[in-house]
């Protein structure tokens, strides 16, 4: 195939082989249950070099407890894959944990441009639907997709893109390399203990994020029982097998909302966004993250119930969402 | 029932003018937020209640519940309301590429001469030297797929440039044929700029043209806010103002906070003209 011009920013690895040698050697095939903290979830499945992705974001069905734990056990040099994203970016490279970001769309400010002259971290160029694109090869197995948008921008000049002629129709296309995470963090409104889980509503890439990634983390709203998944199995994107950690974590996605099961709390959201703009992490990343031990420790002493409460009363909408 | 409007800000301005282009029979893929969404939202709420729209987390059609949460618009359940259909992001791109989107919406920080739009940087962007900002999100797959783009933006020199510091997401590059070139669909591209002050259209070749501007001011003076001269139309049309019964739904319930709309300059009717208020 005729490449015409290539993307010069560095991209992970593409290993199909090794992909699937990792799933034949390390993947979990029988039910057994996978329920345990987040501390030992992280402590288990993130590694320091790790190329990390999660589904959604910090604000929107995203796991942002999983985040914050990834924080506070001071993981290091973490790729990461920041589409659709806020705050999350901001917070992990500003934690010192994050070294690589390949960008779809990531919150801004002067944090971007300080990490980049200080030799902090690494940008790499893309879009959402680019990335989630690339999670799509990576959850077929396949080393690449073509796209037909993406080519046309200055991003792909530091992307792992490339720009090729088709073999059927003689036209230039785009190829984006397949993307297979280390390891993925994913939120979802409800899982067993062996790891089938459900989400609700409108998604980025949960199930792509899940079948592309070596190893997977869920936390879930609620831990339902396999005869309840057995019940409507058309409603279950992510199967067990594929699922390395099941954390029960309600209110996991807090400050962010959880469709159908609560609010965000816009408190919470400004409180983020004003470090970010303000290009200062260092008493969002105490207050939230270093000074407190656990999800539930955050949840009983930071947010409190009267919150919790507020924030469930707020979301009135019911239709879709499995209650 | 159509009274013109007395006073409204620069930004209502431009949603309303947005809105009134918004058709039943056509599919739009709408930027997450701010202008486009309201744009969207006003026209289903005025003169197009079946009004068709994606967003970015595949979302198909939703009767959005407004107003929203900071920043909820899209992955939240108010948004996404009574949808035809919940999806993700590669099912919103797989829509577009196969052809079905007719519009796209996007708002930009600088546009150029050949419709391109950059969301990345401000300045140079090797080395973190130039502003940076949050990269294309989903406009680079909305500004490559719809059959026809639809930018809006702000009047200033800084926004309208020959050239884009970074094209974060396609117009015509730079040129007829440039797209395909790059691997894009055949067909597509801008096809309409907005700001508060004026509307661009693009000819044949490719490049934009002045078409109308706003009652409140010349064609003189868009042009002083632009860093290069754009082609003019034979005829600059004029753009009518807001009526009081659009500003109505606009403000009491799609932009309750006034979180899109409480920017810019506030322009006012006296003795029968528009100007901005001092």
């Amino acid at each position: 195939m005729l490449i015409r011009e290539e993307g010069k920013g560095e991209y992970f690895k593409v290993d199909p082989d090794g992909f699937r040698a990792f799933v034949r050697e390390n993947k979990p095939r029988a039910t057994v249950s996978k329920l345990m903290s987040e501390r030992e979830a992280v402590e288990k499945f993130v590694r320091d070099g790790d190329y990390l992705a999660y589904d959604c974001n910090y604000f929107q069905r995203g796991p942002s407890s999983l985040m914050r734990e990834v924080i506070r056990q001071r993981k290091k040099r973490l790729w990461v894959c920041g589409k659709f994203t806020y705050v999350a970016c901001a917070l992990l490279v500003e934690a010192g944990c994050a070294d690589r970001v390949d960008i779809g769309f990531i919150g801004f400010g002067p944090w971007i441009s300080r990490a980049v002259r200080e030799g902090r971290c690494k940008f790499f160029e893309y879009s959402n639907a680019i990335m989630t694109l690339r999670l799509k090869a990576g959850a077929m197995g396949v080393p690449f997709l073509p796209a037909r948008s993406f080519g046309a921008t200055s991003g792909f000049e530091y992307s792992g893109c490339k720009l090729v002629t088709d073999p059927y129709t003689d036209q230039p296309i785009l190829l984006v390399p397949a993307l297979n995470p280390d390891v993925s963090l994913i939120h979802v409104h409800q899982a067993d203990e062996y790891g089938n889980a459900r989400v609700f509503g409108t998604g980025i890439a949960h199930q792509e994020c899940a079948l592309a990634s070596k190893r997977v983390i869920l936390s879930t709203e609620e831990i339902i029982s396999t005869d309840e998944i057995r019940r409507d199995p058309g409603r279950n994107s992510i199967p067990h097998f594929v699922v390395d950690a099941v954390v029960h974590a309600p209110f996991g996605a807090y400050p962010g909302t959880v469709q159908g099961y609560y609010a965000s709390d816009p408190e919470g959201i400004i409180e983020a966004m004003g470090a970010m703009f303000r290009g200062d992490f260092r008493d969002y990343l105490q207050k939230h993250v270093y000074s407190i031990g656990s999800h539930a420790e955050c949840l009983e002493k930071l947010v409190g119930a009267q919150k919790l409460a507020d924030v469930r009363r707020r979301e009135t909408i019911r239709e879709g969402y499995g209650i | 029932m159509s009274t013109p409007a007395v006073n409204f800000s620069e930004r209502e301005f431009v949603i309303v003018q947005v809105s009134r282009l918004l058709e039943a029979k056509c599919i739009y893929w709408v930027g997450g937020g701010g202008e486009p969404l309201a744009s969207v939202l006003l026209a289903k709420r005025t003169r197009v209640p079946e009004l068709q729209y994606l967003t970015e987390d595949g979302v198909v059609a939703p009767e959005a519940l407004v107003p929203f949460d900071p920043l909820m618009t899209m992955v939240a359940s108010r948004a996404n309301y009574r949808a035809l259909q919940w999806g993700t992001m590669n099912y919103a791109a797989d829509i577009a590429h196969l052809g079905y989107v007719d519009y796209g919406i996007l708002n930009t920080l600088q546009v150029d001469r050949y419709g391109n739009i950059n969301s990345t940087v401000v300045g140079k962007y090797e080395g973190g030297e130039g502003r940076r900002f949050g990269g294309p999100g989903g406009a680079d797959s909305i500004a490559a797929l719809a059959w026809r783009t639809i930018l809006i933006t702000d009047q200033h020199k800084r926004k309208f440039v020959e050239k884009v510091d970074f094209i974060s997401s396609p117009g015509f590059v730079d040129g007829p044929g440039a797209r395909q070139k790059r691997g894009l669909a055949a067909g597509g591209g801008p096809w309409r700029v907005y700001s508060p002050w004026a509307m661009f259209g693009y000819g044949q070749d490719c490049q934009l043209m002045l078409q109308a501007v706003a009652p409140y001011v010349t064609v003189d003076q868009v042009l002083d806010e632009m860093s290069f001269k754009p082609k003019m139309a034979k005829k600059i049309a004029p753009l009518e103002p807001p009526t009081e019964e659009e500003l109505l739904i606009l403000r009491t319930q799609i932009d309750v906070g006034g979180q899109v709309t409480d920017r810019g300059r506030w322009i006012e009717l006296k003795d029968g003209k528009y100007r901005f208020a001092e």
